[in-house]
């Protein structure tokens, strides 16, 4: 049984890992799909900006938070992590705000125009939200 | 002290995992950082400080206060553009324990995507490094380097600062400026005596921010407007001290520091490609009292997965020529003793320091690093200014520091 519970949660582990993620907008976003850099200087704080001239609120989501700044910098989470307690605590910019289940990340980016969020591409709901880019 | 804070970091802890789902404003965050860290040396008289706005040194006999801290910052948005940020640090610093660890209370209003302002109480950002010198777990040492930032008491000032960004290349190019007013508190390390420092600030500094790498250019000038010697001004013009020793009365143009300028130049590079890490910089200090200071420091690390290793090399000089205060005619008490705290103010402010250090940073917890390191300097001939040094005698001119803690934000 313990056995098959580890075997289990290696499967869901590595296909975690093997995740294709997609960063999503509101539907009312009339964005074109964003570039890596574009999504990078969002997410890191460099930029306030949509493409589009609204202010951008970017979402983390917790569980693929790792694997999205790794996918998306090259860098372990932990150097993300330095690299905010820098901008943070110098009074530079505001962290994105950091959800804990993918559910809210796609209802809190279905009801704000700005929101940008990140979910695992298979989750995706074509009514509810719009892809800007998928990350592999 | 830090005991007594546990439940209250619980507290922020449960407050600060409570996310609001929505872009609504205002919204408000509460978020900390901090330091719990052993220090100690292997001297019995020389007293290690990690900067000068210390009151506490180390030895031998290990303490805590050298490197430990606590922040909290609140945060809030009151619409898109406009924020409010404060930032206040328990640590060990002389004068007013919350005036003078307040670090940050400003607005910040960003007038354009690439155009920002900030008014109110603002970090003083001279170096790479100055304005999140006590974020620990920002940077992989134990420390800033202490060749280049010890020397720097300066934390923050009240005033503006404006930065304006460009996208260069693959990179941003940004220029930021400010001014204000600063005022600082020390503590005389002979009489334990807090000084007050006024100085009036500005400067301006180029950054280029490029994958991974940061250049920077900075300048910044403070202007003494206070006279912190003025006690002793005082005793060297008497009538009567100038009457019977008048060469002392001769030197006041050595002691005093009201109306002159100290103009910071720097220049630095940071580089972290993910796999290897290095950092220096360097920067010349024009010093009142022809005491200009040189400083520069390198470091160069490798991170192995959640393992940060790195060697740090410092060096610091200044160029003050000694003085010689001359024996008064009428060796009585009075201005021997006048004598000798003229020379301690004249020819005690001599540094003279090269370390090296290596070090390791463990990302052991989500937000928490485990950090150690080890430190040898060596201080030259009457260049100990930024030591506790023992009152008579002499003492070692090359000694270790080594330290231990965690770093963590919340």
């Amino acid at each position: 049984m313990k056995k098959l519970i580890l075997i289990t949660l290696l499967v869901l582990c590595c296909a975690n890992l093997r995740a294709e993620i997609a960063v999503i907008c509101n539907l009312e976003n009339d964005s074109k799909q964003m570039t890596k850099q574009e999504v990078e200087e969002i997410f890191m704080g460099r930029s306030h900006l949509l493409p589009n001239g609204d202010f951008a609120l970017p979402l983390d989501y917790l569980d693929l938070r790792p694997e999205f700044y790794n996918k998306l910098t090259n860098r372990p989470i932990e150097q993300i992590d330095a690299y905010w307690a820098r901008i943070i605590f110098s009074g530079q910019a505001s962290p994105p705000m950091k959800l804990q289940d993918e559910q809210t990340v796609i209802k809190t980016v279905s009801k704000n125009n700005g929101a940008v969020g990140y979910i695992d591409s298979k989750n995706v709901d074509k009514k509810l939200v719009r892809v800007l880019l998928l990350l592999k | 002290m830090k005991k007594k804070r546990l439940p209250l970091l619980f507290l922020l802890l449960c407050v600060t995992s409570q996310v609001h789902a929505d872009d609504s404003y205002p919204n408000w965050s509460l978020k900390g950082f901090g330091t719990l860290a052993f220090t100690g040396t292997d001297s019995k008289n020389l007293g290690f400080y990690r900067d000068t706005s210390q009151t506490q040194d180390v030895t031998q006999a290990w303490g805590i206060s050298t490197d430990s801290s606590l922040g909290i910052q609140i945060d809030a948005s009151i619409s898109p553009t406009l924020h409010a940020t404060a930032q206040w640090i328990a640590r060990d610093h002389s004068g007013n324990f919350f005036e003078q660890n307040l670090e940050w209370a400003f607005l910040r209003w960003l007038i354009d995507d690439d155009l920002t302002l900030r008014i109110g109480r603002l970090g003083v950002d001279v170096f790479l490094l100055s304005d999140y010198r006590n974020v620990g777990y920002a940077y992989p040492w134990m420390r800033p380097p202490h060749e280049f930032y010890a020397y720097l008491g300066l934390y923050h000032f009240d005033g503006m600062d404006v930065t304006k960004k460009w996208n260069v290349g693959d990179g941003t190019l940004s220029l930021k400026s400010f001014a204000g007013y600063s005022h600082n508190q020390y503590q005389d390390k002979v009489t334990a005596h807090t000084i007050d420092f006024d100085f009036a600030i500005a400067g301006a500094n180029v950054l280029y921010e490029s994958g991974d790498w940061r250049f920077r250019a900075s300048y910044g000038i403070a202007h003494n407007l206070s006279e912190p010697t003025k006690q002793l001004l005082n005793a060297m013009n008497d009538p009567l001290v100038k009457a019977f020793y008048p060469q002392i009365s001769q030197l006041t143009s050595k002691v005093g520091f009201q109306n002159t300028d100290n103009h910071f130049y720097s220049l630095g590079v940071a580089y972290d490609d993910g796999v290897w890490l290095a950092q220096t910089e360097a920067s010349y200090i024009i010093f009142a009292h022809d005491a200009d200071i040189a400083s520069g420091y390198l470091s160069v690390g490798r991170h192995f997965d959640k393992f940060t290793f790195y060697s740090l090399l410092g060096i610091t000089k200044n160029f003050y020529k000694n003085v010689n205060v001359p024996q008064p005619a009428f060796p009585v008490p009075a201005l021997l003793q006048l004598q000798q705290t003229v020379d301690s103010a004249i020819n005690q402010i001599g540094m003279d320091e090269k370390s090296v250090s290596l070090g390791v940073r463990w990302d052991f917890y989500s937000n928490m690093a485990f950090k150690t390191q080890w430190t040898h300097y060596w201080l030259g001939d009457n260049g100990k200014y930024l030591w506790m040094k023992p009152a008579f005698g002499a003492s070692s001119d090359s000694v270790n520091v080594w330290s231990v803690g965690i770093d963590f934000t919340f």
